[in-house]
């Protein structure tokens, strides 16, 4: 009879447990008879790089950059700097050195023409303003030919003179890059200030750049004190000196402004930019020494010969004598009144 | 010409004047990455140490600043 | 010879940064200068994984290609090491490294950033093995005495694995297939244009 009872109460304890484990079971039904697999829910490289182009994660240490785990836009860089830049910039200059090889041969130097006032001198360009065109110029050269040994130095240079040499070189060509960049944009500000006023594009540069500028055709066309395309040489100075600027810095100062794909950015722009620069300035400096005689001398004494102010710069001897002509004569170390 | 020499000196000054106040905003690694916690010295010359400069001898090679004492509070 | 290479298998990897402070100490790595990190992605969320991340001596390197002074190369073990003589501190592998490995002891780029310091699989430079020289500047060369790298050596969980690039592979799959699961070669992809098949 005892044992009946248990075995009753035994049954109503299964049943009741039973139950509850039945109203339990959908919760953890697969619990038992499979093995949990955490990578269901893992990230997963190829699942991370369809969120975002980079992988980025959580770091313990103090420099918060290293928490980019892989970002893989560093071997698109690699692929324009090493691929496409030696060539943009070979193409760029060698191609420059040779359309003006071309023009000078072909066209030749540019004549001084005499007339009854040769031998006259006028001041063109004050010692302030030929003080900062040769500022601007020196680190400009400077920058350039270091600019080039970073793309050019290892392929040209350094198979001549050994690794060793060549990077004690590049080390120097380094630190004058970076240093002299800051004269040179003082002297692109200093540009600006002197030169804007006479450098904005009216009516007689649209006359002078139909004329041909005097380049393909006979005779000069009208100019005031910079013709049209002094004015383009001004206005790419100053623009390109401007961007060489602003991206050198956010180089300079690496993630004050920009991560690491600003300055991939900023790199290949700097670059680019470099080697139009420098191509521009190579016509820039031909035409004002060989290519045409007596354009020297306005940025090397700084007084040009009268007959060739009165055929390049009509307008602008025009009003300088009509000035002087009113008003007191100008000494040569004074500055022109406006 | 005269006007040319004074530009080339200036632009040498210039560079040199760039150079030293450059390299007073210039952080060392140790510097920039300690914090308030960890207070780090001069790490000495092994490895990539602020004094090991290689071969080349170039400006600043030597610590700009002695590194922040640390501030007990 | 072998082709050295690193894996992490982020399922083991538990965030103790053990191969982080074995890589410190090994080679005496001054503060802010990280040739090993552990990155957490999803930290926090179902699904967090950690990754211990240096530089994976990668296939045609990119830091090698844009270097202006060409001062990396590579070993018989494909170890990608460079010469801090040459290195001029440009930034340039800092621009091209998918890792992030390049380290400077300089943050401005203005003058040098220093000689760039990254990981060198505990194989030193070029200067000859085991040398003093070689040590002050690169740190131990765990290579040139039969010993692997000391950050994979030592991790407590076997997450971190360096060797033979096909030998690792192998133990990893091993592992993948008895545990039924597996959240890949991280950076393989990127770092050798492969990644391991299972």
């Amino acid at each position: 009879m005892r044992l009946g009872t248990m075995l009753t109460r035994t049954f109503i304890a299964a049943t009741a447990l039973m139950a509850v484990a039945a109203i339990d079971a959908p919760a953890r039904a697969q619990a038992p008879t499979t093995a949990p697999n955490p990578t269901a829910d893992s990230v997963n490289e190829d699942l991370l790089f369809k969120q975002d182009p980079k992988i980025h994660g959580r770091i313990s240490i103090p420099d918060q950059k290293a928490a980019n785990l892989i970002q893989p836009q560093g071997r698109e860089w690699r692929g324009f700097h090493e691929g496409w830049m030696p060539w943009i910039g070979a193409a760029a200059i060698l191609g420059m050195i040779a359309a003006l090889a071309l023009f000078f041969f072909t066209r030749g130097r540019i004549k001084l023409e005499h007339s009854e006032e040769s031998g006259k001198k006028i001041l063109r360009f004050n010692g302030f303003e030929r003080f900062t065109h040769w500022m601007t110029a020196t680190c400009f050269v400077i920058l350039a030919l270091s600019g080039l040994n970073y793309i050019f130095g290892k392929r040209l240079l350094m198979p001549l003179i050994g690794p060793e040499a060549f990077a004690t070189l590049a080390q120097w060509a380094k630190y004058s890059h970076v240093y002299l960049a800051w004269p040179f944009m003082l002297g692109i500000v200093f540009m600006l200030a002197v030169w804007l006023k006479d450098n904005i594009p009216n009516r007689i540069d649209w006359q002078w750049i139909k004329a041909g500028g005097g380049f393909i055709g006979k005779g000069h066309p009208h100019a005031e004190r910079f013709n049209a395309g002094q004015k383009v040489v001004f206005w790419m100075v100053t623009g390109f000196g401007a961007a060489m600027g602003i991206t050198g810095l956010m180089m300079l100062f690496p993630f004050y402004a920009t991560d690491i794909n600003g300055m991939q950015i900023m790199q290949g722009l700097h670059s680019l930019i470099g080697v139009v620069f420098i191509a521009a300035i190579l016509a820039h400096i031909y035409i004002g020494s060989l290519g045409m005689e007596g354009a020297y001398d306005a940025m090397g004494s700084g007084e040009v010969d009268l007959a060739w102010a009165r055929s390049h710069h009509d307008l602008w001897v025009e009003k300088e004598q009509a000035k002087t002509a009113s008003g007191p004569q100008l000494r040569p170390h004074q500055a022109p009144a406006e | 010409m005269k006007a040319f020499a004074v530009a080339v000196i200036c632009a040498v000054a210039l560079g040199i004047a760039a150079s030293y106040v450059l390299a007073t905003s210039q952080k060392f690694a140790w510097q920039a990455f300690s914090t308030t916690s960890a207070r780090v010295s001069q790490p000495g010359t092994n490895l990539v140490g602020p004094r090991w400069t290689g071969d080349v001898k170039g400006p600043h090679d030597e610590v700009a600043g002695d590194p922040q004492p640390g501030k007990r509070s | 010879m072998a082709r050295m290479k690193f894996l992490c298998d982020a399922d083991r990897c538990i965030e103790c940064n053990a191969c982080v402070t074995a890589c410190k100490n090994e080679h005496e790595v001054p503060w802010g200068i990280n040739r090993r990190r552990v990155v957490t992605l999803n930290d926090g969320k179902p699904g967090e994984r950690s990754v211990s991340m240096a530089c994976m001596h990668c296939t045609d390197a990119p830091c090698a290609s844009v270097c202006p002074v060409n001062c990396f190369y590579t070993t018989a073990d494909a170890v990608v090491l460079h010469s801090k003589d040459l290195c001029i501190g440009c930034g340039y592998c800092f621009y091209a490294c998918p890792f992030g490995a390049p380290q400077y002891p300089r943050v401005g780029n203005f003058g040098s950033r220093g000689k760039m310091d990254k990981c060198t699989y505990c194989s030193g430079g070029p200067e000859p093995d085991l040398s003093t020289i070689e040590y002050e500047k690169y740190g131990s060369n765990r290579l040139a005495e039969g010993k692997l790298p000391l950050c994979a050596e030592m991790c407590s969980t076997k997450a971190l694995l360096a060797g033979d690039g096909e030998m690792i592979a192998q133990i990893y799959k091993e592992r993948v297939i008895k545990r039924g699961y597996g959240s890949g070669a991280w950076g393989w992809k990127t770092a050798y244009r492969e990644t391991v098949a299972i």
